[in-house]
């Protein structure tokens, strides 16, 4: 696995390699018939076998996100006090990052690496433990303001973005089909293939009149049409085998204003906990987006938006209401610890041991709009958890080297990941 | 000699002459779109043709007159007989059938080794030139009789083209394919070649799921009226943002009518209609400390989109009420709305004196000031906490911890007062800064709001109901879709007597246009069954229509063009020149010839091919420019190449760099210049800081004195002669044969000789370690090229690549000139020899070269052009007719655009 186009691609065969890296990924990507495409990375048998990322926009304070001491016997700072009853099962890594540009519009190098907008690590992922469930991937945001519904997180092979799923309850649907959809797309596939003789007659009136090299050519279509027929037979049968709805009751309306941000998190992760015990997918993201929304936490509207905050120039009410925000952030997700710690899978294994579930974000420091130095906590995936560990130093490792490890848990054959070739096997494993 | 000759690929050893001679046979003359399978593999492959090509045993066969024999005898059958039979190919012969199409194949390749001097090889006696000629003109004369002009295969729509189809066909100008949609495949060099054009079930699904979705759109479900729902809610139920509103005794107050809503909008959280329809609305709003004697305040009720992105301004909104707020006591409202799914309702204090408008502020404050010194110098402490000189306080001054801030001064007994007067420099900076956008608006009015939600005006929102949907209705969207659905029937579904007769004026307005050509009534009755079948089986009107359409856009006369065999009928035509020069289907003019059968006609093919072509130079790409060029010069992958960091080559020069080969090319095009300006025209377009920065040119001497200015692409011109300008001296060129971090000169090498002069050498074989240029300053690529070159399974073709991509050496990975290698003291050594004996000192000398073998260039952008254009690979007809063309234009000097004009009007564009 070489995901960098520089190291993949070399003598004169670049042009035409690269123009192939362009053309294939949509051909697997489309449609839902995703069962026939073949397993291309091996997953160790005991290894975690699921992955999420949750990555914050606006960051980490990381005063209150990095623990004082290193190693494991660490007083646990402020934002991470949600996550005290799980202290064995995370560790907090400071001082990685991708060396990438700053900004808020590099914020995407979190998943992408040093370039933003390259292949991203979930999506290398997708594209090779994702392939045999239901979805390859599912992309998450909550709290949209500032990317106008434009996703920045996640990016195919080919370099273009996925949209992400902003409302829970077009996931749950997405998820859990219901009656009236059902009855929708049974329609559509029924009517639609009762109608396909139509089209086969028209293209052999037509093959009629052809030469034979056309004639052959024309094949393509009738076996086109036959491909056509068994993926409609077979979304027929998923349809009649669908996964039990597990009856989670969603709000009235999709808490999807920014304001109520934190309210929809929650929902968001339950989501994904049932998805990964459903077996539903095995790759998920989750962005938690923000800008001008004001937070009312216990009672008290915080002193400014989302964003005013962030860059809170070392006001210390600005910073105090800052960390309170985020520690509401890890509220949520500590919540989603305990579903994955509480739940286990098919096999009787805990979704926690069998999940790799990072925290992140792109943007360091988004007071200075720094992207060095990324706050990343990594939780279960079956690793030794080793408390704080503090990277420095000349030539120390990148977030890229730890994305090296994680893929490696995940039994992936990775050894460079962007401008990343190392890894932290020696650190965490 | 024909200069052509020389720059073949003469072989010097026998075993390695044999084995690329079985290779081009496979390969076709002017060589398919190389892959990477492995030596062994191909030569297998070519065997089998080889042994059936010369078989004098069939009775179709004609003998093999005395010249050519006598050539024949002499100098190819000592290898190539019976016994021997090299490279699985037999010469030793009498006859020959023809009409075989291994053997035109095999023998077309004959000639083309005879023709390029690959063969006989090296140590061995060669015919002379006449001979030669006697041999290839008797191959070229049989040929000719056999093969004829035309054979593109049924061409499905690639990607584009399918796109452009369907945002044509619906009137739909921004359609855009869903996500994953699949790509195509690139064959001979461009991906809308029949061959690479593959329709796979994926595709279909594809093309299935598009049809549904705009059927969705045209003949949507009917939707039944839910029950009706009361939804209320109060300031616990509403948003906020910034400083926009701020919950105070039980109620929202509003404070600002900033354009932006993030700054002045309050709207419900967690109410919103499921349904489009008719709503009853309440709103219930006061006036909270009102100024006196001023106009009332007015409450706007707009609808809002739940999904609408915070960045928003209130002109995207439409407004549902604008409501007289009275001074005292409560007032309430009711009125009855449109919502349309997913809209709940925001509000705005519309004429709040506040506006965040930073044009507006500073007058405002200074009069505030003037009332209240006090205020003055709170915001003078809140801005200025070290005084003056010190730091200038803004981000911690957003929103409710600003006005903390602020607030803090203001309650202060000891605050000091010493510089709250208008004149003071203290007073006059804080002014300005209240004019200046980035402290105003962001920081200081968000502040200020909180003074007016505390202290007052403020606009009161104390609750809201929506309540309904007490009928149904279509949105906006909806309407322009049914609009759409009459449109494309040519008559409105009220006019019409039966669903029959609707759906039938439906098709014969429709089909024509999806098929390209007139429809029989046989086809219109066809897909006509589907509808009234559907409708036979109790399915409803919209649902008949949305099955017919889903199945017109998966059928193949939709999906495919080139079907119909011979010259192409005036409406094929219209179609291979509109998908050609525009990716686009026909358009009305186009259609309307076709249909009175005018459009085959010489002069009007020529002038419609005119109006189709870009007419000029600047504006925004034209489509055959930018797809041509992406394609013929890769420039199109030039996003995908991410240059190293270290040459400081970003996103925006990428595009200068693209930018200037298709204004280039546009000029070449729009101003007809001759063929050998793309090589040697003494003009370029670029930005004056990149033509200084990368491509150092010297006259520059001012381009840095207006930084804006130094970004925008000009025209420049320079001397012709020199190294800059044309294809062979462009920064994108020279990216895209290179990998973003170094140059490989075979890579150029191989790159100038297909894409510059159409001549394709075979892949290297798999067992040859590729070239690694050792960076550490030990050796120079040239010293690791010459090692390799040293073997003579390599020398063979790299005595042909390596002179051509070394004198491209000056050139770095992103285009800039240098004269060192990187990282090493050595100069860059860029000299060679071209097999005809040129002598190469620097890049000029090959650009001159070229230029002087005018033909060979301009030959290769015409047959990528009719590969382009045709979608196949040309034959031996039709290559004699490209050399006709070319010969003629190259001859007349009459410039590219007449090529291209030509090239439309030849028999070869012009036939399936």
């Amino acid at each position: 696995m070489k995901p960098n186009i520089h190291t993949t691609l070399d003598r004169r065969h670049f042009l035409r390699g690269a123009a192939a890296m362009i053309a294939l990924p949509g051909l697997s990507a489309f449609g839902a018939d995703k069962a026939a495409a073949p397993l291309l990375g091996a997953v160790k048998k005991d290894g975690p076998r699921n992955f999420v990322a949750i990555g914050s926009y606006l960051g980490w304070h990381q005063n209150a996100f990095y623990p004082k001491a290193t190693g494991k016997d660490y007083e646990m700072p402020p934002t991470l006090t949600p996550l005290a009853d799980y202290r064995e099962d995370f560790t907090v890594f400071s001082g990685l990052d991708h060396r990438a540009g700053n900004g808020h519009h590099n914020w995407s190098n979190f998943l992408c690496g040093r370039d933003a907008g390259a292949y991203s690590f979930d999506q290398m992922l997708a594209d090779q433990i994702g392939q045999k469930s239901r979805f390859a991937s599912l992309q998450l945001v909550t709290g949209a303001g500032e990317s106008n519904g434009k996703a920045v997180m996640n990016f195919s092979k080919d370099g273009t973005y996925l949209p992400m799923t902003n409302r829970p309850s077009a996931l749950y649907r997405k998820m859990f089909i219901t009656k009236a959809d059902k009855a929708r797309t049974e329609y559509l596939l029924k009517s639609g293939r009762s109608s396909l003789d139509n089209v086969v007659d028209e293209a052999k009136r037509l093959s009629n009149s052809l030469p034979t090299d056309d004639k052959d050519k024309l094949d393509e279509y009738f076996n086109s049409i036959r491909g056509l027929e068994g993926k409609m037979q077979r979304q027929l049968n998923t349809l009649n085998d669908p996964v039990d709805d597990p009856g989670y009751k969603l709000p009235d309306n999709d808490p999807i204003t920014p304001g109520l941000q934190l309210e929809a998190s929650v929902i968001m992760y339950d989501l994904i906990a049932i998805a990964f015990q459903s077996g539903l997918t095995r790759v998920a993201t989750l962005f938690l987006d923000g800008l001008g929304q004001v937070f009312t936490i216990n009672g008290r509207a915080l002193g400014s938006g989302y964003h005013g905050l962030s860059h809170h120039g070392n006001d210390p009410r600005m910073i105090n209401d800052l960390v309170l925000l985020d520690t509401a952030h890890m509220e949520g997700f500590a919540s989603f610890l305990k579903q994955l710690k509480e739940k286990t899978n098919a096999e009787g294994k805990s979704l926690l041991d069998d999940t790799v579930v990072m925290v992140g974000t792109g943007m360091g420091d988004a007071s200075r709009h720094s992207n060095r130095d990324l706050p990343t906590l990594i939780a279960g995936g079956g690793f030794k958890h080793q408390g704080h560990v503090a990277i420095k130093g000349h030539n120390a490792p990148l977030l890229g080297d730890l994305y090296i490890t994680i893929a490696q848990k995940l039994g992936m054959e990775m050894d460079t990941f962007s401008n990343a070739s190392r890894n932290l096997n020696q650190v965490i494993s | 000699m024909s200069r052509r000759l020389l720059i073949g690929l003469p072989l010097s050893l026998l075993a390695c002459a044999l084995l690329f001679f079985a290779l081009y046979l496979d390969r076709g003359v002017s060589g398919s779109a190389p892959n990477t399978a492995d030596h062994s593999g191909v030569q297998e492959q070519a065997s089998r043709p080889a042994v059936s090509v010369i078989d004098a045993s069939v009775s179709k066969a004609t003998p093999i007159p005395t010249g050519p024999a006598e050539v024949l005898f002499n100098y190819c059958t000592d290898c190539h007989d019976a016994g021997l039979k090299k490279g699985g190919i037999n010469f030793d012969v009498r006859s020959v059938d023809w009409s075989s199409e291994a053997n035109q194949q095999a023998w077309q390749k004959a000639m083309y080794v005879n023709d390029h001097l690959f063969m006989p090889p090296h140590g061995v006696d060669k015919p002379t030139a006449k001979e030669r000629r006697i041999l290839s003109d008797w191959i070229d004369q049989e040929l000719s009789k056999q093969i004829e002009i035309g054979g593109t295969p049924p061409r499905r729509l690639n990607k584009t083209e399918y796109r452009n189809t369907i945002r044509s066909l619906f009137y739909i100008p921004d359609y855009e394919l869903p996500q994953g949609f699949p790509g195509d495949t690139t064959v001979h060099g461009f991906n809308n070649v029949s061959e690479g054009l593959v329709l796979s079930a994926t595709h279909m699904a594809a093309y299935n799921k598009v049809a549904t979705d705009i059927a969705d759109r045209l003949y949507p479900q009917l939707r039944l009226l839910p029950p009706s729902k009361l939804q209320a809610g109060g300031p616990d139920e509403m948003s906020l943002s910034f400083s926009a509103s701020a919950k105070k005794d039980g109620k929202m107050r509003l404070a600002s009518s900033s354009i932006a809503i993030m700054r002045s909008c309050a709207w419900p959280t967690r109410a919103a209609v499921k349904a489009s329809g008719v709503y009853t609305v309440t709103v219930k709003a006061s006036s909270f400390k009102p100024k006196k004697n001023t106009e009332p305040m007015v409450l706007s009720v707009f609808a809002r989109d739940v999904d609408t992105p915070m960045r928003a301004r209130t002109s995207r909104f439409r407004v549902l009420k604008e409501l007289e707020v009275s001074p005292k006591g409560t007032t309430s409202v009711s009125f009855e709305a449109e919502l349309y799914e997913n809209q709940t309702l925001m509000f705005q204090w519309k004429n709040a004196e506040l506006s965040h408008d930073h044009e507006k502020l500073p007058g405002m404050m200074r009069d505030w000031f003037e009332r209240d010194p006090r205020f003055l110098a709170a915001w003078q402490r809140a801005v200025f906490p070290d005084g003056i000189k010190g730091k200038v306080r803004k981000t911690e001054l957003r929103g409710l911890n600003g006005w903390r801030i602020l607030h803090e001064g203001m309650q202060d007994p000891d605050l000091d007062m010493s510089q709250a007067t208008l004149d003071a420099p203290m007073t006059k900076k804080l002014l300005e800064l209240f004019g200046n956008r980035n402290y105003a608006v962001f920081n200081f009015a968000d502040a200020l709001a909180h003074y007016y939600f505390n202290y007052g005006p403020s606009l009161e929102l104390q609750n809201f109901s929506i309540e309904g949907p007490s009928k149904l209705v279509d949105s906006p969207q909806e309407k322009a879709d049914k609009l759409l659905a009459d449109r494309l029937a040519g008559i409105s579904r009220d006019k019409v007597d039966s669903d029959e007769a609707y759906a039938r004026k439906m098709l014969g307005n429709f089909l024509p246009r999806a098929f390209r050509r007139p429809v029989d009534e046989r086809t219109i009755a066809s897909f006509l069954q589907i509808a009234t079948d559907h409708w036979a089986e109790g399915h409803g009107f919209n649902e008949g229509m949305h099955l017919m359409l889903r199945n017109v856009l998966i059928s193949p006369q939709f999906l495919y063009r080139s079907v119909r065999p011979g010259l192409l009928d005036d409406h094929d035509l219209a179609a291979r020149l509109s998908y050609f020069l525009t990716q686009s289907p026909p358009d009305a003019t186009l259609t309307r010839l076709a249909n009175e059968g005018r459009l085959s006609k010489p002069h009007m093919l020529r002038k419609q091919a005119i109006r189709l072509l870009p007419s000029k130079i600047g504006g925004p790409t034209h489509p055959f420019v930018k797809d041509f060029t992406g394609q013929w010069l890769g420039t199109s992958l030039l996003p995908e190449i991410m240059p190293d960091p270290k040459f400081r080559f970003h996103t925006e020069d990428i595009q200068i760099a693209t930018k200037e080969v298709e204004l280039f090319f546009a000029e070449m095009l729009v101003k007809n210049r001759p063929m050998r300006d793309f090589i040697d025209p003494g003009f370029t377009y670029t930005a004056p800081y990149f033509a200084h920065r990368i491509y150092q040119m010297q006259q520059l001497k001012s381009w840095s004195a207006d930084k804006k200015k130094s970004e925008r692409i000009q025209r420049f011109e320079f001397p012709r002669g020199t190294r800059h300008g044309g294809l062979l001296g462009m920064s994108a060129i020279m990216m895209t044969t290179a990998n973003g971090v170094d140059t490989q000169p075979v890579l150029r090498g191989v790159w100038v000789m297909e894409n510059i002069l159409g001549i394709h050498p075979p892949p290297p074989p798999e067992d040859v370690p590729a070239l690694t240029p050792d960076t550490r300053g030990a050796q120079t690529p040239r010293d690791t090229l010459i090692k390799h070159t040293n073997n003579p399974d390599c020398y063979s073709c790299h005595q042909h690549i390596d002179p051509i991509g070394f004198v491209f050496e000056n050139f770095d990975p992103v285009g800039k000139w240098r004269e060192k290698w990187p990282g090493t003291k050595h100069k860059i050594d860029p000299t060679g020899v071209l097999t005809d004996g040129t002598k190469l000192k620097r890049v000029v000398d090959f650009k001159q070269w070229v230029v002087k073998n005018e033909d060979i260039f301009a030959k290769n952008v015409a047959n990528k052009l009719m590969i382009y254009g045709t979608g196949r690979e040309l034959n031996h007809a039709e290559q004699n007719e490209l050399k006709t063309i070319v010969k003629n234009n190259v001859g007349g000097d009459e410039g590219f655009r007449e090529l291209i004009l030509d090239l439309v009007a030849s028999e070869t564009f012009r036939t399936k």
